[in-house]
């Protein structure tokens, strides 16, 4: 162990010194003791000074002890920290664009979405509530929230200057529900193997809910999706990006009666969800449609595949929630495997 | 009986990014202006750049801009700006 070593009269105290210091979120932590600590690096098969990632702006490389310290602090049990390290790992992706999304006044958390194996192994979240808590998912999302104040100093105020910020900040972990969905997984379509895990972590502001229990048709049911993104273009930001469309089962149901896969959806999407500079005027923004032709077009997605489909929520219901991108292209979502090296390989490949 | 807990923060000098000494003059400096790329901030630097000069003797003025404002500054930006006496580099939003 290398971090430093505080001894404190009891985990009242903990708390009280940790919340004084800046060092929570405002929450009540759990003590990271270094037997909680060192069960977790265990659980993870990590060395405490493993180099987890590297925040490539400052170049500050973030351990796999102060990761682990963070989420203990989270309430995270042994078992998590191998997904919260992943998603520090993915984060740190220069794609991910981790110092500008942290610091910036458009408020944007890390939205990690899991798939693979490990959400059975974990009691991952992926139906009821979907994106409400529950299970394991609410103390992953925190875990990178508390490393993001302790080891980047993404603190309120100072290095973050979130205008609004939003509660996804808090937490924003969802798992895929594979078993209930004939869809292909996120991590699948996005080159994980079969049988590993992965993260898929995106900066991202707040979700959009839409409704539509008005229809079996398919192509009416991805309009509600294309109508919402096309609001958010308006009132929000134009820059095309990753959105991520959580559909749940009832949804899903019906898409899938239709014969509708992922790439159906994208596509429908990709193809309607664009807006012309005019349709600025109704939304307060005149001034922009002065800047340019009133008739040119600005696409959500250069291609269906910046959609990105994930399915999940409870079995009743027709929500479903449009999660934007904070920065359009700017900032990519990233996926990385969880225990496992994606891009690895043997030396004579590399 | 007390207990023992971890400290969460990052440690060490790499978490620390001290900033350079403070020039002993602006007269007849050459200093980068480095413009964040939001709208408008062009218009900002030229008067930054009219007081610099004009009050402050600064012999010259190295405008770059970034088109990323979330973004580092690119490489070939950041060279031209490391040959000056100083830098302003703010945040216009």
């Amino acid at each position: 162990m290398g971090a430093r070593i505080l001894e404190m009269a009891d985990a009242f105290e903990a708390n009280e010194v940790f919340g004084r210091s800046g060092w929570t979120d405002g929450l009540p932590i759990v003590p990271p003791t270094p037997a909680l600590v060192t069960a977790a690096l265990d659980a993870a098969l990590l060395a405490p000074d493993q180099v987890v990632g590297v925040e490539p702006v400052r170049g500050l490389a973030i351990t796999a002890e102060k990761v682990a310290v963070n989420a203990v602090m989270a309430g995270c049990r042994p078992a998590d920290l191998a997904v919260v390290a992943a998603a520090v790992e993915a984060m740190c992706h220069p794609a991910y664009l981790l110092h500008g999304s942290a610091a910036s006044t458009g408020g944007s958390a890390p939205l990690v979405v899991v798939n693979g194996p490990i959400r059975t192994e974990l009691g991952l979240n992926a139906t009821d509530n979907a994106l409400g808590g529950g299970g394991a998912n609410v103390v992953i999302g925190r875990a990178l929230r508390l490393v993001l104040i302790n080891l980047l100093g993404c603190v309120p105020g100072v290095l973050d200057h979130s205008t609004l910020g939003h509660p996804g900040k808090i937490s924003f972990c969802v798992a895929e529900d594979e078993e209930g969905s004939p869809w292909i997984p996120l991590a699948k379509e996005r080159g994980v193997p079969d049988g590993v895990s992965a993260v898929t972590v995106l900066a991202c502001a707040p979700p959009r809910q839409v409704m539509n229990e008005w229809t079996t048709v398919p192509e009416e049911i991805c309009e509600t999706f294309a109508a919402e993104i096309r609001a958010n273009m308006c009132g929000y930001s134009i820059w095309p990006g990753n959105y991520v469309l959580v559909v749940p089962r009832q949804l899903r149901d019906l898409l899938t009666a239709a014969g509708w896969a992922k790439a159906d959806v994208r596509r429908y999407v990709w193809e309607r969800a664009r807006v012309s500079r005019g349709d600025w005027e109704a939304w307060g923004k005149g001034a922009l449609v002065e800047r340019g032709d009133p008739a040119q077009e600005f696409r959500a997605l250069e291609s269906p595949e910046d959609l990105l489909v994930v399915a999940a929520g409870g079995s009743a219901g027709g929500f479903a929630a449009v999660v934007p991108p904070w920065l359009g292209n700017r900032a990519r979502a990233v996926t990385a495997g969880i225990g496992v090296c994606l891009a690895c390989g043997p030396e004579e490949e590399r | 009986m007390t207990i023992k807990v971890l400290d969460p923060t990052a440690e060490g000098p790499a978490a620390l990014a001290l900033p350079a000494p403070a020039l002993p003059t602006l007269h007849g400096a050459r200093l980068g202006l480095l413009d964040n790329g939001k709208i408008r901030v062009d218009r900002f630097c030229d008067f930054v750049e009219e007081i610099l000069r004009a009050e402050h003797g600064v012999a010259e003025v190295v405008r770059r801009r970034k088109r990323n404002a979330s973004a580092p500054a690119p490489d070939d930006v950041l060279a031209d700006l490391l040959a000056c006496d100083g830098l302003i580099s703010a945040v216009g939003d």
